[in-house]
């Protein structure tokens, strides 16, 4: 195993970036994911990564060595791809002999490999099919044998789960995850869905037009999205995000709503709007974190209920609030019903707020 | 590229491109390598006779073909033909050939696709039997039909002579009125069968789902097809149209040998024309000059046929 | 309703009136397409002179395979000239074949794989060859084949052949390297192998249909091939079939008998061929075309 070093990694298709300024370390034995919507740039950079694609500029490193100018065969990588990329004239034991024959094993070495693969994967009754001949799931497993047998330094995963059904992805999420925990081994995975990252990744890297937005654990990419992007992206149902206007009255700091509702912020939120340049500020809270009553309280905001979605644990409600859709979870006991008058309570704990221009999060400091 | 601009002169600016170009030829270098061979063989068997029709144009160069003794004649082969009564004839006739061909090999190949396009039982024969004649030789095609014309002992006039309609056997293709659409048949005898291929593809891109929508709408089968099937065909009909236009437009062996051109030019085309020119009777300038007003028409033809392709692959990118 | 007319059968069952008109269209292509065919087989198994009645003998009164048994007979000069051309045509057609894969399968590769500079002019290029005529090279083709001292040899047509049979079987291939998804080579070159090794042991095999497609697509177009034939060979035991034949009965031209049965025998290897694989042939020629 081997750790994993992009330094200022950038890769342009004429006038466009693809891949800008990228740098991040992915420690020995780390599971990383890439994540962020189609087109962020985080399958380009798994291929800077295999050597499949040259660098614009920038540097790879790969255990000590930099392997720019490494061909793909050489940089002791293996790779699983979305659709498998199976070979379909050959059977599930010569595609899992593939890598071995290329590096001229001996014939019982590889059939050992082989045999020792399979049956870590339990597929040993599979071995003498063809790829079009197993499920969906079965195909994955060989993918992921394909790379296993190699022992390489670093795996790398390119959404392999998302060809797969709903429930046979949960359950290769874990056999992946069970994987890793096994083998200790370096994987750098590429993944649209922010709940693969968030249950599988030690670290996520969050992906947009490109650019790299937050490298940190799911649980602080989470807890402290670097901005609004990230908030949105990361998190199911989407963070709401509310645009207000600040001001001060009566010497505290407080957040005016679109429909004329304040809200007095705490100490310590106001000293991050004070901090701003400007007057635009963006409210993000989870809809854990907004409570919902029937009846006015001091510190809660009216609103309507828009919709209403029983999930059967929880029941989704969504509100509309100064222009911006907001999301609140409510026990599934709780009936409300669309158009009904509510009122929300706002954690000032848990809330985050953000610069309207800029859209990064504001700090104390 | 990031260069500012104002700063750099227009000619400076073209010569970076220019190196830019050549700086990304050169990164791919060995791609070149894959069409190397296919481009070498073209250069030598294209575009060195497209060089050397175009000079010959300009010559009188003698029956020998001996290349020291040609004579420069200017534009004079160019005159020769335009001012013959025989290219005008020989024009009109290759348009009607193309048109007809055309239209006759697309209209049917349309038919018999669509009417292939629904299970049952001998479908594959049928349509085996049906593409056939598209890969005969042209040369057996002509016999067969030749045979087939024939002014006493052939199909054709025994038939009508059989059933009453004829006291003798017609002379199809010796008389200057038949002898043209009599060859049409045969043409698209041969060349149906391309178009019916193309389009039984192009209807197997029509949704299903579309064309169940369209009949829960309420719509008819000519509506469905009006509606559905037909925009669907449209790209592969634009490409089978203009690759039977072209065929056509360059068709040879079967006037060439049911009738050589005759009788009295009224089946020759441009082509069998130019070959007799040629070869016939060593008139090499002229039948230079004839090749490259073909060439010239093609040129034409072929800038809406790559338009065409181009527009197919800029869809297909899309999609 | 829709403008479909509906006819009712005595079971009170509706049945779409456009169904009927294709069944009747396909009958008369059906009599379009293999009446002069089967007048073909039917007048190659008389003899000369119950050919040359009128009213014709709808079927042979006597038939008789006399007609084939000329042709193929080593001992006499017809058949002598018939084998030949044969030969010929088989050896002209299999080189033009066997080279027209090899030059087609990495160019096509190329223009499928690569974003080269250029790659789109070149296969602009490649495609408008179809646009000419062979007749517009004659002349010049002629004189190249002189200076290449070629005249009169099979390899003037085997290089003719191969130009002209290019662009299209250029084309069919690359229909077959699109459809063969990018991550397997990617995949292989990462499991270890050389560009040119993921080429060889993963993309080929896979394109084999393809291949077969264009071998077949090159052989047909060779074997049936007139006008270079007709131009650049003279000598009587250098002919191809079309020419052989053409030649043959231009002096004898009342053997309609012997010549149906000629053109059958012509006729015959590429139909076989055509059959046994025209499922790989019609989806490439096609491919290239139509996209799914």
């Amino acid at each position: 195993m081997a750790h994993v070093v992009l330094k200022s990694l950038v890769k342009t298709y004429g006038a466009f970036a693809a891949v800008n300024n990228v740098s991040l370390t992915v420690e020995d034995g780390e599971f990383v994911a890439l994540v962020g919507p189609s087109g962020c740039g985080k399958t380009t950079t798994l291929n800077l990564v295999a050597g499949l694609i040259p660098v614009t500029s920038g540097e790879i490193t790969i255990g000590d060595r930099v392997v720019n100018d490494v061909d793909p065969k050489d940089r002791n990588i293996a790779m699983v791809f979305q659709n498998y990329a199976l070979y379909p004239q050959k059977s599930v034991y010569k595609n899992l002999a593939f890598p071995l024959q290329m590096r001229r094993l001996p014939r019982d070495e590889i059939d050992r490999k082989v045999r020792e693969a399979a049956r870590v994967l339990d597929m040993t009754h599979l071995l003498e099919r063809k790829p079009r001949e197993l499920s969906g799931g079965q195909q994955q497993r060989v993918a992921l044998g394909r790379a296993l047998v190699r022992d390489p330094a670093v795996f790398l995963m390119d959404e392999p789960l998302s060809n797969l059904d709903a429930k046979l992805r949960v359950q290769m999420r874990s056999e992946i995850k069970r994987f890793h925990q096994d083998l200790k081994a370096t994987i750098i995975y590429v993944t649209h869905d922010q709940l693969e990252a968030v249950t599988m990744a030690d670290k996520m890297a969050v992906m947009n037009g490109g650019y790299l937005q937050q490298y940190d654990s799911p649980a602080q990419v989470f807890a402290h999205p670097v901005n609004m992007f990230v908030a949105s992206f990361i998190g199911s149902p989407a963070m709401s995000l509310i645009p207000l206007e600040a001001s001060t009255v009566n010497g505290q700091t407080v957040l005016t709503g679109a429909e004329g509702w304040t809200m007095t912020l705490s100490p310590l939120n106001a000293r991050k709007v004070q901090r701003s340049t400007t007057r635009k500020i963006v409210l993000g809270a989870r809809h854990s974190t907004i409570k919902l009553a029937k009846d006015a309280s001091p510190n809660a905001i009216p609103a309507k209920a828009y919709t209403v979605e029983p999930t059967g644990d929880v029941t989704f409600v969504q509100a509309l609030m100064s222009g911006a859709v907001v999301n609140i979870s409510v026990p599934p006991n709780v009936a409300i019903t669309p158009d009904e008058q509510i009122w929300l309570e706002f954690d000032q704990e848990r809330m985050h707020l953000f610069d309207g221009a800029t859209e990064l999060a504001l700090k104390v400091d | 590229m990031t260069m500012a601009t104002g700063l750099v002169d227009a000619p400076l600016k073209a010569k970076a491109k220019r190196f830019g170009f050549l700086r990304q030829a050169w990164d791919h270098r060995f791609d070149y390598l894959y069409v190397l061979p296919a481009i070498v063989v073209m250069l030598i068997v294209i575009a060195y006779p497209i060089y050397y029709t175009v000079e010959l144009s300009f010559f009188t160069t003698p029956p020998s073909l001996q290349l020291r003794d040609k004579e420069f004649v200017g534009i004079d082969n160019y005159g020769l033909i335009l001012s013959s009564d025989v290219f005008w004839r020989v024009t009109a006739n290759t348009f009607i050939w193309t048109l007809a061909s055309t239209a006759f090999a697309f209209t049917l190949g349309l038919g018999s696709a669509l009417a292939l396009n629904h299970e049952f039982l001998g479908r594959g024969v049928l349509r085996a039997i049906l593409i056939i004649p598209w890969v005969i030789s042209a040369v057996a095609a002509s016999y067969i039909w030749k045979w087939i014309y024939h002014s006493d002992f052939g199909l054709i006039g025994a038939v009508l002579v059989g059933l009453g309609l004829a006291e003798r056997p017609p002379n199809l293709i010796d008389s200057v009125g038949t002898v043209l659409p009599s060859l049409i048949v045969v043409n698209v005898w041969r060349e149906f069968p391309f178009a019916m291929i193309m389009l039984t593809a192009g209807l197997q891109t029509v949704p299903d789902q579309l064309l169940r929508a369209a009949k829960v709408d309420g719509a008819g089968a000519w509506q469905r097809f009006w509606h559905v099937t037909f925009p669907h065909l449209q790209g592969v009909s634009t490409v089978t149209i203009l690759l039977l236009a072209v065929s056509n437009f360059n068709s040879f062996i079967i006037p060439w040998i049911m009738t050589g051109g005759g009788p009295s030019n009224a089946s020759h085309i441009w082509i069998t024309h130019i070959y007799e020119l040629a070869f016939g009777r060593q008139r090499w300038g002229i039948a230079s000059a004839y090749s490259v007003l073909l060439f010239l028409t093609l040129m034409t033809l072929g800038y809406f046929y790559v338009r065409a392709l181009s527009s197919a692959e800029n869809k297909e990118r899309v999609a | 309703m829709s403008m479909t007319s509906i006819v009712t059968t005595r079971r009170g069952k509706p049945i779409d009136a456009w169904r009927w008109i294709g069944r009747i269209f396909l009958v008369m292509m059906l009599f379009y397409t293999a009446v002069p065919m089967a007048w073909m087989l039917l007048t190659s198994i008389k003899s000369g002179f119950a050919a040359m009645q009128l009213p014709p003998q709808w079927l042979p009164n006597e038939p008789t395979l006399a007609s084939y048994k000329k042709l193929l007979d080593p001992n006499n000069s017809v058949g002598q000239d018939f084998l030949r051309f044969f030969w010929n045509s088989l050896f002209v057609s299999t080189m033009t074949t066997a080279l027209a894969v090899i030059v087609a399968v990495p160019a096509a590769y190329a223009f499928s794989r690569f974003d080269f500079p250029g790659r789109k002019f070149l296969f602009f290029a490649v495609l408008l060859r179809n646009m000419f005529p062979a007749v517009i090279f004659l002349v010049p083709l002629f004189i190249l084949m002189r200076l290449l001292g070629l005249v009169n040899t099979h390899g003037s047509l085997i290089l003719t052949y191969l130009t002209f049979g290019l662009p299209l079987a250029i084309w069919l291939l690359k229909g077959f390297y699109d459809n063969i998804p990018y991550q397997l080579e990617q995949a292989a070159r990462i499991d270890g192998a050389t560009r040119f090794q993921a080429f060889v042991l993963i993309v080929m095999p896979l394109s084999a249909p393809g291949i077969v497609a264009t071998a077949i697509y090159s052989f047909i177009g060779a074997w049936n091939e007139y006008i270079f034939a007709y131009t650049f060979l003279n000598k009587n035991e250098q002919l191809t079939l079309p020419v052989g034949i053409q030649r043959f009965f231009s002096e004898n031209t009342t053997d309609f008998p012997g010549l149906m049965a000629a053109s059958f025998m012509m006729s015959l290897p590429v139909v076989v061929l055509f059959l046994l694989l025209q499922r790989y042939f019609v989806r490439a020629l096609t491919e290239g075309a139509v996209k799914h």
